[in-house]
């Protein structure tokens, strides 16, 4: 047996999260994790093992692939489920797949739109999943910042930001109304510097892509780009230069910023992260599109 | 891209020199004082008074924010010129339209050891329950003031709402004194007023400061021009407040959240540990059946716990197999929780639709979700005169006391005594909207032990319509559920044992829900 630990910040926080997790197992139905292969999801996916222990998670993990994910996104996800037995639900929006929606000849803002919060709505109503775990964060973005832990969609998965449920100490209702859904956010309070010192602490395996190593890479709207497999064209003048790179968030490589970095251990990424003078959301193209971008897709649907 | 991280030189990312930067700047590595050194503050006060100014001013002064995010706040400037420091809380569209707070917004800012989570709340009438929701989680409330109109009505609803849900450290922050002069009287006269509402609601006496939100006047800095103000900055007064209170010292109090399993034989409660502490080999009591045994382990991922302690959450794993489940509190034998039928709650009534005695409700407790049989509005309380008057009924945002009766006997604690088991919220039984949301303060206790006509065990269910299905399973579930349908249509006043409670309010649930 372990003696007693002090309880830090982190202690305060996974208690939280872990509380989060069996108050919404106790009352949904049929809930489903939202599995998106970042560090985040990471995190979630670990508290999610230490809030049912010693049973096994009692839900199913689910990926929106929008088959432009990184490929080592891709092995680290099925290396995950695999070696922790994992039920891991793939979902791709075949009919936009049929239809040949890419991120390359689309503005970000469609492809975003078919690919991930289309496919996740099919996903979410083809296996009934009346609640949908996710690993977002209030310190993201402002309007995440106004987000309930239990956080309700209406029947067309829509977010209603200007009637809330109240939702009072640590007491979450997660009674439904007719038709209604359930978003779950055990992250709500971590910011950007906790979950890698968490995944520091717990030893946490990540996807390679957030450590620096040599990468190929153009440079577009002042963006560094890695190049994951063929199907990028490349512009007039637009060269192919390999870099020292890594990335704070992963998504669709070709709507992802990679930035320049030595940082090539969890130590290193850490210490750069606590030191950042701009935002994680800066490296995705998708928030960019308009002001307001993020609440307007969630009000549509998105996670 | 690059350009913004910082270059190798100055920037030592590897080895000894990171690890000291890692530990000093954050991860807490000594003992308890740490968890406390997480301070929730909440604004409050009423609509336009200045509260999401005075935290925006308080981010760009104090706070590491990002460079894209001054950029963007910066881009859009208010008709004189200045920038809208609003922003950089009012985060929705619609908050950014109506230059008002609609919803609160969550802020992160780490200062030394401390973290400070920031709760910005609306003085808009109308989201009084999203101040409401915000002010649960303080642990210190600004509550603003504007110098020129001074304490409003609503100002009073806030502070009636702290006074209710528990917050006693509170600091009032007289704004926008640029446009009374910096008059020293103004600002005397409306501490005075304050002062009413700190004997009312029994606030810890606690700082006024007079501030300017749009220059920072006293915020992070002195004021220059007030000079007749020897008090703190307001920042300075934050950094004073002490941290909140450990409840190590209370009894102990556990709410079962969940039964987990772990063939064959493994059967354990989790819940988080809401007060005080325990031990391997003490004895628990389950207030809800009086049963007691003794904890055999305490079951976490990162192996078997000694204690548990306040704020932990865990898996207790007892040396009998009682069957306790979902809305259990579990407790010392020597202060058990309260078993009760009828209450008295003062409740901060949210709902849009006026008290209707004919809706059916829940009462949530910290786990468990019971049929309500009747609420009687006793008194209101009117915000000119501070006093509890006579009432029947009341109406959105009004603060009341109401006499709560069950229809099962749930477990509870005065508030007073538990914070964690003391508070509750009402639920509507169709819609699932949270309808009012306050605490207990008086508990009848139920007599006997089970009012429930009649009880179906997991075992008379296992021998009967669930024979040869797996207890933990959704068959299981739905039988059970099925079985309960037809006894509550044949009017049987019946109930789970196991405290399952989707299962005993499945004759509630709308249809399109199925059970
Ligand atoms: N002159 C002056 N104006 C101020 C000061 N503080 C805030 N204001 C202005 O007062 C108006 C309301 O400010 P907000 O910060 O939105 O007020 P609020 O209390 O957050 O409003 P709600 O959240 O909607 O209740 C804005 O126009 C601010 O610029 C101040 O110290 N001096
Ligand atoms: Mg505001």
């Amino acid at each position: 047996m372990s003696m007693t630990k002090p309880i830090s910040r982190l202690d305060v926080l996974e208690a939280e999260s872990i509380h989060i997790f069996r108050e919404a197992a106790a009352q949904f139905r049929k809930p489903v994790l939202l599995y998106s292969i970042g560090k985040d999801s990471t995190v979630l996916l670990h508290l999610a093992r230490k809030a049912f222990f010693p049973q096994r998670i009692p839900f199913p993990l689910l990926h929106i692939d929008t088959t432009w994910k990184f490929r080592d996104m891709i092995a680290f996800r099925d290396r995950t489920a695999r070696d922790l037995g994992l039920d891991l639900i793939v979902h791709v929006n075949e009919a936009g797949r049929a239809q040949g929606i890419n991120p390359i000849d689309y503005a970000p803002s469609l492809y975003t739109d078919v690919m991930k919060t289309e496919g996740l709505r099919q996903a979410l109503d083809r296996h009934g999943f009346d609640a949908a775990f996710g690993g977002a964060r209030r310190d993201e973005e402002a309007s995440r910042a106004k987000e309930r832990v239990f956080s309700f969609r209406t029947a067309e998965h829509r977010w209603d930001p200007r009637h809330q449920r109240p939702e009072m100490w640590n007491l979450l209702n997660g009674r439904l109304g007719t038709g209604e859904s359930a978003r779950v956010f055990p992250l709500s309070n971590w910011t950007e510097g906790d979950v890698w010192r968490y995944v520091l602490r717990e030893k946490l395996d990540v996807v390679p892509l957030y450590l620096a190593a040599i990468r190929p890479t153009i440079e577009r709207n002042g963006m560094l780009l890695v190049l994951d497999d063929d199907r990028m064209r490349l512009a007039e003048g637009e060269k192919i230069v390999p870099r020292r790179v890594r990335f704070r968030t992963l998504g669709c490589w070709p709507l992802t910023a990679a930035i320049e970095s030595e940082a090539a251990d969890l130590l290193s990424v850490v210490t750069e992260t606590l030191a950042a003078r701009t935002s994680e959301r800066q490296g995705r193209l998708i928030d960019h599109d308009q002001a307001g971008a993020m609440e307007k897709k969630k009000q549509e649907g998105y996670f | 891209m690059g350009a913004v991280l910082a270059k190798d030189a100055d920037h030592p990312a590897t080895g000894a020199a990171a690890k000291e930067l890692l530990c000093s700047s954050a991860e807490i590595t000594t003992g308890d004082e740490n968890a406390q050194a997480i301070v929730h503050v909440l604004t409050c006060g009423s609509v336009d008074d200045g509260k999401s100014t005075l935290i925006g001013r308080l981010l760009w002064d104090v706070a590491d924010l990002p460079e894209d995010t001054r950029a963007s706040v910066a881009e859009t400037l208010l008709p004189d010129g200045r920038i809208d420091l609003s922003r950089l809380v009012d985060g929705l569209a619609a908050e950014r339209a109506q230059g008002i707070t609609i919803d609160i917004a969550w802020r992160y800012v780490d200062a030394g050891a401390r973290r400070y989570v920031i709760i910005d709340s609306p003085g808009h009438e109308q989201y009084t329950r999203n101040m409401a929701t915000g002010a649960s989680h303080a642990d210190v409330a600004i509550m603003l003031v504007d110098a020129r109109h001074g304490v409003k009505p609503q100002t009073r609803r806030h502070a009636a709402i702290l006074g209710l849900l528990g917050v006693r450290r509170v600091i009032l922050a007289v704004n926008k004194m640029d446009l009374v002069g910096g008059n020293e009287a103004r600002f005397r006269e409306i501490e005075a007023d304050f002062r009413s509402l700190t004997a009312r609601f029994a606030f810890e006496e606690a700082a006024a400061i007079p501030v300017v939100a749009t220059t920072g006047d006293n915020v992070a800095r002195s004021s220059s021009t007030m000079t007749w103000y020897e008090g703190p900055t307001l920042i300075e007064q934050l950094n004073r407040t002490p941290p909140r209170g450990s409840v190590e010292a209370a009894s102990f109090r556990m709410p079962v959240q969940l039964v987990v399993r772990r063939p064959p034989d493994f059967r354990g409660l989790a819940g988080t540990v809401t007060s005080g502490s325990i031990a391997v080999g003490q004895t628990v009591i389950d207030t809800t059946s009086g049963r007691r045994a003794a904890v055999r382990r305490i079951a976490t991922m990162d192996g078997d716990l000694e204690a548990a302690h306040c704020g932990q959450a865990v898996v207790l794993q007892l040396d009998a197999d009682l069957d306790i489940a979902r809305g259990a509190i579990l407790a010392t034998p020597d202060d058990p929780a309260i078993r009760t039928k009828r209450l008295d709650a003062r409740l901060v009534w949210m709902s849009e639709t006026p008290f209707d005695l004919q809706r059916r409700l829940f009462l949530r407790s910290a786990t468990d979700l019971v049929p309500v049989s009747s609420v009687r509005v006793s008194a209101r309380l009117d915000l000119e005169t501070l006093t509890e008057i006579e009432a029947s009924d009341c109406v959105h945002n009004d603060v009341v006391l109401a006499a709560i009766t069950l229809r099962r006997p749930v477990a509870l604690d005065r508030f007073a005594d538990h914070k964690g088991t003391g508070a509750l919220v009402l639920v509507d039984a169709l819609t699932g909207a949270t309808v009012a949301g306050g605490t207990a303060v008086a508990l009848h206790e139920a007599a006997g032990q089970e009012e429930v006509g009649f009880r179906l065990t997991t075992a008379m269910l296992a021998e009967g319509v669930c024979a040869g299905v797996e207890p933990t399973s959704a068959e299981f579930r739905r039988r059970a559920i099925a079985l309960l349908k037809v006894l509550k249509a044949a009017g049987v006043d019946a109930a789970l044992e196991a405290n399952d409670e989707e299962m005993n309010g499945a004759y509630l649930q709308p249809s399109a829900h199925p059970g």
